[in-house]
C-alpha cells in the first residue's frame, strides 16, 4: 500500500510535469532516515557524494541545497576543510545562497586559522 | 485490487491538477515580490509526536524545489538556527521574516506548522491523519501566500479477494495491527505537499528556475 501511495505520487508529480529539473538521488529518505537515528549520517553522506559525483558527471547542474547539506554533514563530523569547499561549491552553484555561505565560510575560515595555530 | 483504484484514484487527482480551478486566490502581493529564494525554517508541531517536525522538514525542499525556486538547505538552516541559539520552531516562528531573510539573505520565508499528526485506532481499523499550515512570507514581511491542508488516510478494509466474512475481517485485523505497530505518515506528508504547492487550486505559482526552462 505505502509502495502504491508512493508510486502515485510520482505519478501525480508527472502528471503536470513532465520531468523533474534536479536529481534528488534519495537525498529525502536519506535526510529522513538521519533524523529517524543519526547514526544514518553516514549513509546520508555517501549518498549525497554519489549523487553529486554522478550530477557533475552528467553535466547538469547539482540540485538546490545538496552542496550545502553534504557541506554540513562534514561540518558536525568536524571537518572543517571540506565543509568550506563544499560550501564554496554551493555559492558557485547558486548565486542565491551567497551571502549566508559567505558567511559561513569565513567563520569556518577564522576557526581553521585559530586550531592551526594550536596544533603547530 | 485494491491497490489498482488508489492509483486510478491518484491519476484522477493528477489529472484534475492540471485543470485550472474556478476558486484563484489574489496572487497579486505573490507577484510583486517575485520571490527567488525561499528559506524553510524548522517546524512548529502541535501534535504529540516529537519526531514529526524533522520528518516534515525532510519532505519540503524537494516539491518547491521543482517548482523553480531556490530552496535552502533545511538541515544547514536547522543547524544554523540552533548555532545562534534557537532550538524551538515556535521561537524561530516568533521571529518576523524581515528578520530571517536577512540573516539568510532569502526572498522569502516558508513558515509550516503541524496541526496533527496521529492515529486513531478503534477496535479494528485505524486512521492515520496529517494537517498541515503553510505560509510563505516576504522579506518586507507581507505574506505572499498560504494554505492548510489536510490528509487522511484508512486501510481499506472491505477486502473483496476475501471467501468469507471472517476471512474479511482477519485481513483488517491483520493491517490495523500493522498500521498500528508503525503508522506510516511520511506518503500522507508527501501527498499533502503534492496538493498544497502543485496539484490543488491554490498551487505555489511557477519559480524563476522552472519558467526559464521553458521554450
Amino acid at each position: 500500500m505505502i509502495r502504491t501511495i508512493a508510486l502515485a505520487g510520482c505519478l501525480a508529480l508527472t502528471g503536470c510535469a513532465s520531468k523533474g529539473l534536479y536529481q534528488w538521488g534519495g537525498y529525502e529518505e536519506q535526510l529522513y532516515s538521519a533524523y529517524k537515528d543519526p547514526t544514518k549520517v553516514e549513509t546520508l553522506r555517501l549518498k549525497l557524494e554519489t549523487l553529486l559525483q554522478e550530477t557533475q558527471q552528467a553535466g547538469r547542474r547539482v540540485a538546490p541545497g545538496l552542496y550545502a547539506e553534504l557541506g554540513t554533514v562534514y561540518l558536525q563530523a568536524g571537518n572543517r576543510p571540506q565543509a568550506i569547499r563544499y560550501y564554496e561549491l554551493e555559492r558557485r552553484t547558486w548565486p542565491e545562497s551567497t551571502l549566508l555561505m559567505t558567511a559561513m565560510i569565513q567563520n569556518l575560515e577564522r576557526l581553521e586559522k585559530g586550531t592551526q595555530g594550536d596544533k603547530q | 485490487m485494491k491497490r489498482r483504484l488508489a492509483l486510478m484514484s491518484l491519476s484522477l487527482l493528477a489529472l484534475t491538477g492540471c485543470v485550472t480551478q474556478p476558486t484563484k486566490k489574489d496572487m497579486s502581493a505573490f507577484t510583486a515580490a517575485a520571490p527567488r529564494s525561499i528559506l524553510v525554517v524548522p517546524i512548529v508541531n502541535k501534535s504529540l509526536d516529537v519526531d514529526a517536525p524533522n520528518y516534515v522538514l525532510s519532505t519540503l525542499p524537494i516539491p518547491i524545489a521543482e517548482k523553480g525556486y531556490y530552496v535552502f538547505p533545511v538541515n544547514t538552516t536547522k543547524v544554523v538556527l540552533e548555532q545562534e541559539g534557537f532550538y524551538e520552531g515556535e521561537r524561530i516562528h516568533e521571529q518576523p521574516a524581515s528578520t530571517l531573510a536577512r540573516l539568510f539573505g532569502s526572498d522569502a520565508v516558508l513558515y509550516v506548522t503541524i496541526n496533527r499528526w496521529d492515529a486513531q485506532f478503534a477496535l479494528i481499523t485505524t486512521t492515520v491523519t496529517v494537517d498541515f499550515s503553510y505560509r510563505l512570507v516576504s522579506k518586507n514581511d507581507v505574506e505572499i501566500w498560504q494554505e492548510r491542508k489536510q490528509m487522511r488516510y484508512q486501510p481499506d478494509n472491505s477486502n473483496n479477494n476475501a471467501a468469507s466474512p471472517m476471512g474479511a475481517l482477519l485481513a483488517a485485523v491483520i493491517s490495523a495491527a500493522i498500521t498500528r505497530a508503525a503508522p506510516n505518515y511520511m506518503p500522507l506528508a508527501r501527498q499533502a505537499n503534492q496538493q498544497v504547492f502543485i496539484l490543488g487550486p491554490n498551487p505555489l505559482p511557477d519559480g524563476p528556475y522552472k519558467t526559464a526552462e521553458k521554450p
